[in-house]
């Protein structure tokens, strides 16, 4: 039995195999997985928000913002003795819970993606495989024996990225 | 006030008053539309981390009806209905007369229509209950609905609130019929800048 290793908002963990880092009620969040395959080292970092320009430096949480979790976890992960030039990513998440109205609409699922985006092709980092967008939320269980992600979505088959 | 962790005894006192108005007319709203009767449990005013959220409801991973709706005004925030599944199944077989679908995944237009105007007669009354005592008009927008993960829809409500801090005001209650566990959580989360003027409103500045 696998030592399973919940990942909360906000929060970035990095982990071996035979652990599995999980994700259970993902939103607007995004989480980004980082794997080297090599090592069997895996990274989740749970973004929830996509840019931390205008926080003050000491209160801010890196983790939480897409433009400081990114480089952070590649980073850890290097730390951790993966190979930085072995990694490859997965993303999860950013979606829109609850549908626009008048009154509130938000994009903020849409803006995680591309914050996460961003950051990686600025450390060039290929993305291996992503399920992003939409309105549903997903729960995830990442693999670090394999690397495969198990993606679970309300009332659809399990499906692997 | 940005920083909800300075609050006092006091003031999470006069915040909890505000939750037991405010739910004591939604809930006699809602005996009035089932024609039952009622049952409230004490709300609670509380300064949490919004990872615990979920865990008021069964834990992210559980699935859950979620109404949400913007307090707009002087005083502004976000409103929140968790419903859980069994509870939102009753309230659609009470409320169609016919309506036998087991899931709310299978829920058509009808149903949709019908807990979004339940959310909007709830978050109607508990409003109306707090412009009164504020002496502040505050008004919901129209209801926004979703069946999904309490962690996923909690994490969508509140993202944008917690960029700095960890920590949110919530005032909670929730109801419960006499004769079944029918619950629905209600969440009210005033807007940070908002508080200060909310606090003032009730003379606990």
């Amino acid at each position: 039995m696998s030592d399973f290793i919940p990942v909360g908002m906000g929060e970035l963990k990095i982990a071996r195999h035979p652990s599995c880092l999980v994700v259970y009620g993902i939103g607007s969040c995004v989480i980004l997985a980082l794997y080297d395959k090599k090592n069997k080292i895996g990274g989740f970092s749970h973004v929830m928000l996509p840019d931390s320009s205008g926080i003050d430096k000491d209160k801010l949480n890196p983790s939480k913002f897409a433009d400081t979790a990114v480089p952070l976890l590649y980073n850890r992960m290097g730390e951790e003795g993966a190979l930085k030039s072995m990694l490859v990513a997965k993303l999860v998440g950013g979606a829109e819970m609850f549908p626009p109205t008048e009154d509130f609409s938000s994009n903020i699922g849409k803006e995680n993606v591309e914050a996460v985006k961003k950051a990686l092709q600025n450390l060039q980092i290929p993305i291996e495989a992503e399920d992003t967008g939409g309105t549903r939320g997903r729960s995830i269980e990442f693999d670090l024996e394999t690397g495969v992600v198990k993606l679970s979505i309300l009332g659809q088959e399990t499906k692997e990225l | 006030m940005e920083d909800v962790t300075n609050l006092t005894r006091t003031q999470l006192d006069a915040l909890r008053e505000i939750g037991n108005i405010g739910s004591g007319n939604a809930a006699s709203a809602l005996a009035q539309f089932l024609n039952r009767k009622i049952d409230m449990a004490v709300p609670s005013a509380k300064i949490l981390d919004f990872k615990e959220i979920p865990e008021l409801v069964g834990g992210p991973a559980k699935s859950v009806m979620g109404i949400f709706l913007k307090v707009m005004g002087n005083i502004s925030g976000r409103f929140l209905l968790l419903i859980p599944e069994h509870t939102s199944l009753r309230l659609l077989h009470t409320l169609i007369p016919g309506c036998d679908i087991d899931s709310p995944l299978n829920m058509g237009e009808m149903e949709s229509s019908c807990m979004r105007e339940v959310g909007n007669i709830l978050a109607g009354a508990f409003l109306n209950a707090l412009s009164t005592l504020t002496q502040t008009p505050m008004l919901n927008s129209l209801p926004s609905m979703a069946f999904d993960l309490s962690g996923s829809l909690i994490n969508y409500v509140v993202a944008d609130m917690v960029a700095v801090s960890d920590k949110v005001l919530m005032i909670e209650t929730s109801f419960i019929e006499e004769e079944e566990d029918l619950r629905i959580h209600i969440f009210l989360l005033p807007d940070p800048d908002s508080l200060q003027k909310l606090l003032k409103s009730i003379g606990v500045a």
